[in-house]
């Protein structure tokens, strides 16, 4: 194991964090809610993917397509169920919402996949790239590639678009937009579907690393959770910035000192930052950035 | 392209308290109408619940008519789209979009008969130092230029009728001047609007009509020539001072 | 004693002895047994959690970690040290304590969304902590718990069998309950609620929201601490599945589902929970679906529990 492996490795993976969070930061931006669900819907959006293409026979590719639109189906059901909490902004029920949410998906992911692992399959896993000492695969480097216009193509739509000045409205000031003439609730379908779809197609180029199970949501994505907290509550490239330090971070971390202990690490690094600076959560204005 | 507002027996609520009780108001077409009144006179919950449009969720009962269509118990964003537009008091932009942002969303350039529509250019032509600071954050915005700003963004609505709450507060004396000028040529090229004033004297300039509001209740209302001698506004708003 | 006190207590007593003997009125099977031991046990647990969310107002995430802190406490001092069980119930209430102060310590300027965060983040330590730290038996966990034995000189008070028991997870519910029931007569008490309802008129009655919370914690943690703490014996082995999301599920959903800030609410909340699991059990995904709904329903629909219901619909059909 050499150092600059791992810090492919650590680009890699944080490329993974950011990806699997984009969906999140926009929702913990512009409706100031943090999905606890959030793991459950990467484990549906790779099961999606994985049974469409045993069931069709289709290609990879396609099968990306359906489970970013079955992700995004499901970010809105759960729009339709949290719209009144949405709209009263009463931010600690819709939390716990979320995690009553995440276990209704991990049951009925359960009872239709069934409870054995499976592997999503992505011709692309197995064609390796050497550089020397390193290496990597090209599924990463699609990895690294979506993650990149995902981000780039999120900060356009804030900063350039009518939906994106919307949505900058809304997690401003939802009240004050209604005076906008806009149907806020509308809004907020768009981010939630977007969460939806987002995931789902972080769940299809990061899942084919390892076998997934139904049970798999919190483990895969619980790093997630503090790349949105740290990050996303700045700014959508603050999230970006966080999920590749992360990356690096656990990639170092795991190889330098102890692969066992950095999860608790990552957390011991976030409850720090809380506890020195709760205000860190206050509204923010220019999430877009 | 103006539009004739009326409200009958409206009655709004927090809770338990009643804080607007109001038989009857109109604001005839193309008129200016200002609402005075002390503090906590119900003012702002008044102009709120006309819009159907509040950060307390009020309980709120009543007819509001715009040109004969009863408008009452339509969501806020749908009152906007129908041309009647609320500046709400204080906070009126957002704070972290520029000055061209805030003034992007606006109604369709078809958005009805009768409606004249402003485009950001318009607004600029309006109020020239929004031009200045466009690509400036409505954070940073002295209180001023918030105010233009957030009549700017009203105006870009298209509306028939505009409620303004309190636009001056907080504002130097010229700048009043140069808002409430700009109110009056916009109602004299036919918009409709109702005015909360702080400023009793500055209103005064440029009404139609008066009204003072009470503890919830009109307790006088007339054309500002005759509630310019009122003593119930000469006493508490106009001072001894006045001619 | 006045009548006006005397019935109202009469009657908590013969409930309560009523309750003692409902396993046996509902057949006395082992899975009755089983399953009220776990209502109990669940119970208390949750009432821990109870205390923190509908007095003080705040959603605590941590309250597994409490729950697998007493049940970790049990299983290391019996097996790995030979301790009884008593002291094990001392290590289970002093190890709870130190991670609530820890914690609350942390937490203090941390309010609402800030502060599930946070507590959410720290059981999640906990639970990696526990599952690659061999003194807590890593991640296969601690086997081999003994039987409960509660002996004290010539007083034999051993517990093997589910249906055995039930006398002590039926005390420790009670208890639990009469507790709660103090706590919330208590000078604490009313400041905790008078600083979630009202908190500029607590500061203005000179409390110090900030220890309020702090000594709210305090008192919670030992209570979900002690049901984790019978759970292991009843379970007879430890591991990192305590942490588990389901458990914070269950905790939330009982307390909130019945009405917050009612006495027998999370009791209520749990047997419904555990009923179904136990008697109308759809399979283990099933069971979680069902779980997952109930809590988001009752948050979406009726956010103050079903007791809010009661009086609608005996409002509605007439
Ligand atoms: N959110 C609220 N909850 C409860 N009562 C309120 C609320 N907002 C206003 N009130 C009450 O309603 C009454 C009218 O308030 P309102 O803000 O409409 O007065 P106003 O005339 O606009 O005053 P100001 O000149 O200070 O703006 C007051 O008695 C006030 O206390
Ligand atoms: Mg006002």
């Amino acid at each position: 194991m050499n150092l600059l492996q791992q810090v492919v490795n650590g680009v890699i993976i944080g490329h993974a964090y950011a990806l699997v969070a984009v969906g999140w930061t926009m929702l913990l931006g512009a409706a100031r809610l943090v999905n606890f669900g959030h793991g459950q819907m990467y484990m549906v959006g790779a099961f999606v993917a994985w049974w469409f293409m045993r069931l069709t026979g289709l290609p990879y590719p396609v099968a990306v397509v359906a489970a970013v639109l079955v992700g995004a189906l499901i970010g809105a059901v759960m729009q339709r169920l949290l719209m009144r909490l949405t709209l009263s902004r009463d931010l600690v029920s819709l939390m716990i919402v979320t995690l009553g949410f995440g276990q209704m998906l991990e049951g009925a992911a359960g009872l239709t996949f069934g409870a054995r692992p499976q592997t999503l399959t992505s011709p692309f896993q197995s064609m390796t790239l050497h550089f020397g000492a390193i290496w990597f695969t090209v599924q990463d480097v699609i990895l690294v590639v979506a993650t990149l216009v995902v981000f780039l193509a999120l900060r356009l739509l804030l900063n350039a678009t009518k939906f994106g000045v919307a949505v900058r409205m809304v997690a401003e000031d939802p009240v004050l937009t209604r005076l906008a003439g806009i149907d806020i609730a509308r809004v907020y379908m768009g981010i939630f579907a977007f969460e939806g779809a987002a995931v789902a197609f972080a769940a299809t180029l990061v899942a084919p690393r390892t076998p997934i199970l139904t049970s798999m949501g919190f483990d895969q994505v619980v790093t997630t959770f503090v790349v949105v907290v740290l990050g996303g509550i700045g700014s959508v490239g603050g999230s970006y910035v966080a999920g590749l330090s992360l990356g690096l971070f656990t990639a170092l971390f795991g190889a330098l000192v102890s692969p066992a202990y950095t999860t608790a690490a990552v957390f011991a690094l976030l409850i720090a930052v809380m506890a020195l600076r709760p205000g860190q959560l206050a509204a923010s204005a220019n999430f877009a950035r | 392209m103006s539009a004739r507002l009326e409200i009958e027996n409206l009655r709004v609520a927090y809770g338990a308290s009643q804080a607007v009780a109001v038989d009857r108001l109109v604001v005839e077409p193309g008129t200016l109408a200002a609402v005075v009144g002390a503090n906590g006179a119900g003012k702002s919950t008044l102009v709120n619940a006309i819009a159907n449009w509040s950060r307390a969720a009020p309980r709120v009962e009543g007819a509001v008519r715009m040109d004969g269509e009863d408008i009452a118990g339509r969501a806020a964003h749908e009152i906007v789209k129908r041309g009647l537009q609320l500046v709400p008091e204080g906070r009126g932009v957002f704070m972290g979009l520029t000055v061209e942002e805030n003034l992007r969303e606006g109604a369709p350039s078809d958005a009805g008969p009768g409606r004249r529509s402003y485009s950001i250019d318009d607004v600029y032509e309006l109020f020239p130092r929004l031009r200045e600071r466009r690509s400036t954050a409505g954070g940073s915005l002295s209180g001023g230029e918030r105010q233009m700003l957030a009549v700017g963004r009203a105006l870009r609505m298209a509306p028939k009728s505009l409620l303004l709450d309190e636009p001056s507060i907080g504002l130097a004396p010229r700048f009043v001047a140069l808002l409430l000028r700009t109110i009056r040529s916009l109602v004299d090229d036919g918009l409709t609007v109702l005015l909360v004033e702080q400023n009793v004297r500055a209103a005064m300039e440029v009404t139609d009509v008066v009204h003072l509001l009470e503890r919830g209740r009109l307790i006088a209302s007339g054309p500002v020539d005759e509630m310019r001698d009122d003593p119930r506004i000469v006493e508490a708003y106009l001072g001894g001072g006045h001619g | 004693m006045s009548a006006g006190r005397f019935l109202p207590l009469a009657g908590a007593l013969a409930l309560a002895v009523l309750g003692f003997f409902l396993p046996r009125l509902l057949g006395g099977s082992t899975l009755v047994y089983d399953t009220l031991v776990v209502i109990a046990i669940f119970s208390a647990m949750s009432y821990g959690l109870d205390i923190v969310l509908s007095d003080l107002g705040e959603i605590s995430l941590a309250h597994t970690a409490f729950f697998a802190t007493g049940a970790y406490a049990a299983a290391i001092l019996t097996v790995s040290y030979g301790q009884s069980a008593w002291v094990a119930m001392a290590a289970a209430i002093l190890a709870s304590l130190a991670l609530a102060l820890a914690l609350g310590l942390i937490t203090l300027r941390t309010r609402e969304f800030a502060f599930s965060l946070v507590t959410y983040a720290a059981a999640i330590v906990c639970m990696n902590v526990a599952s690659n730290w061999d003194f807590l038996g890593g991640s296969d966990g601690i086997v081999g718990v003994p039987p409960l034995d509660l002996s004290i000189g010539p007083i034999t008070l051993t517990a093997g069998q589910s249906f055995e028991f039930w006398p002590y997870a039926y005390a420790l519910l009670l208890l639990t309950i009469y507790f709660v029931y103090r706590f919330r007569r208590s000078s604490l008490g009313q400041a905790a609620l008078m600083v979630h309802m009202n908190p500029r008129l607590a500061t203005m009655c000179g409390l110090d929201g900030n220890r309020v919370r702090l000594q709210v914690f305090l008192v919670s943690a030992p209570i979900s601490a002690l049901a984790g703490w019978l759970y292991a014996f009843q379970r007879s082995y430890v591991g990192t599945d305590l942490f588990d999301t389901y458990f914070l599920v269950l905790m939330l959903t009982s307390v909130i589902i019945a009405g917050r800030g009612l006495l027998l609410g999370p009791l209520m909340g749990t047997a419904l929970l555990m009923s179904q699991k136990s008697f109308a059990s759809l399979g283990a995904y099933g069971d979680k679906l069902v779980l997952g709904a109930i809590l988001v329903a009752a948050l979406c629909y009726s956010p103050r529990g079903l007791a809010a219901l009661w009086p609608r619909m005996r409002r509605g059909p007439l």
